[in-house]
């Protein structure tokens, strides 16, 4: 039996046994593919994986996405979330900085395929609670990081000049990064982007959004993807990974319970409470 | 430019309560240091988000220093906590945009330690004259 038939066997279980009272995933039809919220059981012929659409866009804009909206709007309901890795890992995110309730969810975690493994060049291509599906090894290394980290300080900046000098400041990246949760985004504040420019500032623009999401990114590769002039974003967002777990013993997406380490003091002593009464 | 003659500018943010402090030992004291440093007063070391760092360095800041109370000694407790783990961040990425991370630098300050203060902006300014002027220019299309 394929993946899918073993997805929604399982999911058309969860349903007729009442463990949640709907599954959020993606809906095929006429060839689109798009989130849908799964309630009748005869639909779930229609359920199908994906790696050209992911759930995590459906994680933002901050309490008006369509999961928190849903859990809004069905108080009592449990919902069941066909995740793959990634995705996973930005419902964890999103938990902790409260956008989502994991107690409301309950996650049917599959795995990926070598093949699209590494079309994301992913380094962990299935979630923690894998339910379906057999793991397979990330992609281990990146070229584009070997490239960027075999340069000097000064071809590093002409690389950096080229590629930003293509943006068009069309905000891609950060749309649909599930990480960029944000209301006001200071990517739209004068003091740090003029408007009426392009391409934006040099390295400033980018900037924002490298160190906003230094300790968040999970790697989905997302923003990349979205970028109508392939700016290699991936790249920084990889080294800051790894820089953020070699200095902080931290990996996004991981744990719920371990705190985002910018936002712990130096002896990891939460100081969330100040955080979350802003604006989130 | 060349960089015998050159003579960088730097920009300080010092904290209220300590840094801040300090300069002013400093300046009571009439201890000499390079007049290349120019000082913005934040409440705490905590306020500099790294935006600041890089608008700054964007607009032709040679280096800046951010200056703080030690470790223990923030007035808001743990202020300077946050920059400690910012800073660490923000030096990785300039590195990775071929900046060099040494522009930056975060250094403790008490209110009374003016001489340390002295010594922390003549050391930083050697370093910078080393260093040359920001290549960032060159980063605008
Ligand atoms: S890879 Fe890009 S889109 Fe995905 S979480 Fe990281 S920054 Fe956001
Ligand atoms: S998606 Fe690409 S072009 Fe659009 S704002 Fe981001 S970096 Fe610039």
């Amino acid at each position: 039996m394929s993946m899918i038939d073993n997805v929604q066997n399982l999911a058309r279980e969860w349903l007729d046994s009442k463990e949640v009272d709907a599954i959020f995933g993606l809906k095929e039809q006429d060839g689109y593919i798009a989130p849908y919220l799964f309630t009748d059981v005869g639909e779930l012929s229609c359920l199908v994986i994906s790696n050209q659409y992911r759930l995590c866009y459906t994680c933002r804009p901050a309490k008006e996405n369509i999961l928190s909206l849903m859990l809004q709007t069905e108080p009592n309901a449990k919902i069941g979330v066909v995740v793959r890795g990634c995705e996973e890992r930005a419902l964890i995110e999103l938990a902790k900085r409260g956008q989502v309730d994991l107690k409301r969810i309950k996650i049917l975690g599959v795995a990926c395929s070598k093949e699209d493994a590494e079309e994301c060049r992913c380094e962990k291509p299935y979630p923690g609670n894998l339910v379906l599906g057999e793991k397979v090894e990330g992609v281990s290394g990146d070229e584009n990081v070997n490239a960027l980290l075999s340069k000097s300080l000064p071809e590093r900046r002409a690389f950096w000049k080229h590629e930003f000098s293509k943006c068009i400041k069309c905000y891609g990246c950060r749309n649909v990064c599930p990480m960029c949760i944000c209301k006001d985004c200071k990517m739209e504040q004068e003091l740090y982007t003029e408007t009426g420019w392009l391409p934006p500032g040099i390295p400033m623009f980018h900037f924002i959004r490298f160190y906003h999401i230094s300790d968040r990114c999970i790697g989905c590769g997302e923003c990349e993807k979205a970028c109508p002039v392939d700016i290699p974003l991936l790249t920084i967002f990889k080294l800051l990974q790894k820089d953020v777990k070699d200095l902080f013993d931290y990996e996004a997406g991981m744990d719920v319970e371990q705190e985002e380490p910018l936002l712990t003091t130096l002896d990891e002593t939460p100081m969330r409470e100040e955080v979350m009464d802003v604006g989130v | 430019m060349d960089k015998k003659g050159f003579e960088p500018k730097i920009l300080a943010f010092c904290c209220n309560w300590c840094a801040y402090a300090g300069a002013d030992l400093a300046g009571v004291s009439r201890m000499q240091y390079p007049p290349n440093i120019r000082i913005i007063r934040v409440m705490c070391s905590g306020r500099v988000e790294p935006e600041l760092v890089v608008k700054a360095l964007s607009l032709g800041t040679d280096g800046v220093l951010v200056l703080g109370c030690h470790i223990g000694d923030c007035h808001y407790i743990s202020g300077n906590h946050r920059t400690v783990k910012r800073m660490a961040i923000l030096e990785r990425i300039l590195g990775y945009l071929g900046i060099d991370p040494a522009r930056v630098k975060l250094e403790w300050v008490s209110a009374a330690e003016g001489a340390r203060f002295a010594q922390v902006v003549s050391d930083f300014t050697s370093k910078i004259k080393e260093l040359g002027p920001i290549p960032l220019q060159e980063l605008r299309p």
